[in-house]
C-alpha cells in the first residue's frame, strides 16, 4: 500500500479510468507499462450488477469461476489515486462492465489494426453508456499501418473522438494516451457545462 | 487425488485459490448489511478496531483486512492484498463495518462531471511522470 506516506494520517481521493478491448490487444502490457499491475479477482456473480437480480441463494452450485482482471495504480498527488482497471472485451465478460464504468472518467479502447472487430463492443458500450473515450491503435510491429481517420470511419467513431497510435510497452507513449484521455474528457467536461450555460465552450485547460 | 507438479501448476493465476472462495465467509455470498460496496470506495480501520470482545469472532482473513486497511484504502486493494476475490472482500467488510471496525470513507465515485480541478490535477499528475 501507501508505504511511503504512511507516517501521516491522509485522505484517499481515488479515481478510474478504463482499458478496453478485445483478447491479447495488450491492455494487460499498456497498464504495466504506467503502474504496477495487480491481479484482481472477481466472481461473476457477486458482482453489484448481479446483486439484487440474480437468485443468489443458489450461487455456490451456479458457478467456482474466479475470473482475474489487471488492474494498476498511478498515485498523482498527496491523495488523489488513478486506478487503471483492464476490462475485458469478451462477451462473456459483460457482467463486470456495468461495475467498471460506474463512476469511471473514461476509457481507453486498445485497438489491434489486424483484428479491428474486437473492439466494436468497447466502442458500442462506451457510445450508449455516454462515457468519454478514446481509440488507441497499439502498433504491433509487422501490422499494417492504417492513419487514425482511415481507423475512425471504420469504427464509425463521431468527429469528436480521438484516435491515436501507441505502442502499450512505452511509458512515454501510454503516458501520451492517458493525456489525451484526459484532455477529452476536460473538453467533453467543458461542453456539458456550456451547454448548461447556454454558453460556447472554452478551451479550457486542455491546451498548456 | 488429483497429480499436481510441484510448483508451476498452481501458480497460475487461472487455476485461482486453493479454497473455495466462499469459504472463508461461511457459505455466504451477500454482504450482510445488504450493501455493495464500490471496486474503489474508500475504507479505513476504526481507531479502537472495535474489538470490545469481537475480535474472538473474526477470521484471519477478518483481520488482515483490518490490517491493510490501517490506512484509507480501496476494496479493489483489498481484495488485491488478501489475494481473495473481490465478492468475498465485500462479504468480510460489511462483517467489520457491522462490527465498527471499519468504516467507509466514501462508497461510490462520484457520478457527475468530474470537477477542472480534478482533471487539472490528473493532467499535470501524468505529465509529471
Amino acid at each position: 500500500m501507501d508505504s511511503g506516506r504512511s507516517s501521516q494520517p491522509h485522505s484517499l481521493d481515488p479515481h478510474k479510468l478504463l482499458i478496453a478491448g478485445g483478447f491479447a490487444v495488450g491492455k494487460t502490457t499498456m497498464v504495466a507499462a504506467i503502474s504496477e499491475v495487480r491481479p484482481l479477482l472477481t466472481e461473476a456473480p457477486m458482482t453489484a450488477a448481479s446483486v439484487g437480480h440474480d437468485d443468489l441463494r443458489d450461487v455456490p452450485a451456479k458457478t467456482t469461476t474466479t475470473v482475474a482482471l489487471d488492474y494498476g495504480r498511478i498515485t498523482l498527488g498527496p491523495d488523489v489515486v488513478l486506478y487503471l482497471f483492464g476490462v475485458p472485451g469478451q462477451e462473456r465478460f459483460w457482467f463486470m462492465w456495468d461495475e467498471l464504468a460506474y463512476g469511471a472518467l473514461g476509457a481507453v479502447v486498445l485497438a489491434d489494426v489486424r483484428r479491428l472487430d474486437d473492439c466494436f463492443p468497447s466502442v458500442n458500450y462506451f457510445v450508449t453508456r455516454g462515457l468519454p473515450f478514446i481509440v488507441a491503435l497499439n502498433c504491433f510491429e509487422g501490422a499494417p499501418r492504417y492513419e487514425p481517420d482511415e481507423v475512425r470511419d471504420a469504427l464509425d467513431l463521431d468527429p469528436g473522438v480521438p484516435v491515436v497510435l501507441c505502442d502499450a510497452r512505452e511509458l512515454g507513449s501510454v503516458k501520451h494516451v492517458l493525456i489525451t484521455l484526459v484532455e477529452h474528457v476536460a473538453a467533453r467536461r467543458a461542453q456539458v457545462v456550456a451547454a448548461h450555460a447556454g454558453v460556447a465552450p472554452a478551451t479550457a485547460i486542455t491546451r498548456r | 487425488m488429483i497429480a499436481v507438479p510441484p510448483g508451476e501448476s498452481w501458480k497460475r493465476r487461472e487455476s485461482g485459490p486453493v479454497v473455495r472462495p466462499y469459504a472463508v465467509t461461511g457459505g455466504r455470498t451477500e454482504p450482510a448489511d445488504g450493501k455493495v460496496l464500490d471496486l474503489i470506495a474508500v475504507v479505513v480501520a476504526t481507531k479502537g478496531d472495535g474489538s470490545g470482545g469481537e475480535s474472538s469472532r473474526r477470521s484471519p482473513e477478518h483481520r488482515k483486512i483490518v490490517e491493510l486497511a490501517h490506512q484509507p484504502t480501496t476494496v479493489a486493494d483489498i481484495a488485491s492484498g488478501t489475494r481473495l476475490p473481490v465478492g468475498v472482500v465485500r462479504v468480510l467488510l460489511a462483517d467489520l463495518i457491522m462490527l465498527g471496525a471499519v468504516k467507509v470513507v466514501r462508497q461510490r465515485p462520484a457520478r457527475d462531471v468530474p470537477s477542472d480541478d480534478l482533471l487539472r490535477e490528473i493532467l499535470n499528475g501524468l505529465r509529471a511522470l
